[in-house]
């Protein structure tokens, strides 16, 4: 995916390893500083993929912000007597 | 004296009849109010995954009530309470599994485990040369402004079409905000399955996603693809 040419490499050795990491490092799950530093680098040089890290947190803030829903009454009053009878 | 003694043996009696029943109710009294307050701080939790499993809202509370009757049974089962959060959800997937999915009329998933194979350099290869050319031409140069026009409603629908075992991956982990080592407590998998799990469950999204944006109209007609032909 990095910009040697007008038509992308949509899939390259650099671009898969750095995307097998990707979702590991939005999700704070990156441990190792050597897998943070060779995506960071790679993210730094490679447009497409640094393209897609961006579109990756947004989508990431977007489930963060709508993902839980109210809780219906009725399953609060359902659990409430479920408890008290235990 | 007597009357020492009398309040002696009475204190014996009394500490003797007291005491066992007094750490028992102590102890019963704890295990409720830590389960019950548990309970209620992960309710909405609860019902956001069981929604995202049952897709629909009667069975999400009949499921979690099934769930929350197993766990008080097996509360003791819990070695560490601060666990408490991978263990509830680790019962309500067994309990979806068990009763609900079984009832589903739904045909069975495709297990996208298998689409790995031994001959790739990496799974991710294998699911990426499987897409539609636009969607990777599009995946390769984003057009954040779609994302920022579709709803929560949008994303979540999105997801749920996803199969389940990505499904329950990225909604534990994206939404509910599990770390991966909790998240593969909670489905009884590795966490290096919750990481492949994650990569192609976000893969198989922003194909969602794409489709979504086709249908919904917010994508007409992708410019590269115009240029191509």
């Amino acid at each position: 995916m990095t910009d040697k040419s007008e038509k992308p490499e949509i899939v390259g050795t650099d671009c898969l390893q750095a995307f097998d990491h990707l979702y590991a490092y939005l999700n704070g799950e990156l441990k190792d500083p050597k897998d943070v530093a060779m995506i960071e680098d790679h993210l730094s040089h490679c447009r497409s993929c640094f393209s897609r890290a961006q579109i990756e947190r947004e989508i990431n803030d977007r489930l963060k912000k709508s993902g839980t829903e109210a809780t219906p009454p009725s399953l609060q009053n359902r659990l409430k007597k479920l408890i008290d009878n235990f | 004296m007597n009357t020492g003694i009398h309040r002696s043996r009475e204190v014996y009696r009394v500490t003797r009849r007291a005491w066992p029943q007094d750490n028992n109710v102590t102890e019963q009294d704890d295990k409720k109010a830590f389960f019950s307050q548990s309970i209620h701080d992960h309710m909405a939790s609860l019902y956001s995954v069981a929604r995202r499993l049952t897709r629909n809202s009667a069975d999400a509370e009949d499921l979690i009530a099934e769930a929350v009757t197993r766990a008080w049974s097996s509360f003791d089962s819990l070695d560490d309470r601060s666990h408490f959060r991978p263990w509830i959800f680790r019962i309500l997937h067994n309990c979806y599994i068990s009763d609900y999915r079984k009832k589903s009329v739904r045909p069975a998933e495709t297990a996208y485990d298998e689409l790995s194979t031994a001959g790739d350099d990496s799974e991710i290869a294998c699911l990426l040369t499987k897409q539609p050319d636009e969607f990777l031409a599009w995946w390769a140069n984003p057009e954040r402004e779609v994302i920022n026009q579709m709803l929560g409603k949008d994303l979540m629908a999105a997801i749920e079409n996803l199969p389940e075992s990505f499904r329950m991956v990225v909604v534990l982990i994206n939404v509910e905000g599990l770390s991966y080592d909790e998240a593969a407590e909670a489905l009884g998998v590795s966490p290096g399955t919750i990481r492949s799990r994650m990569n192609r469950g976000r893969t198989l999204l922003q194909k969602s996603l794409w489709r979504h944006a086709q249908d919904t109209g917010l994508i007409s007609t992708y410019p590269a693809m115009e240029s191509r032909s």
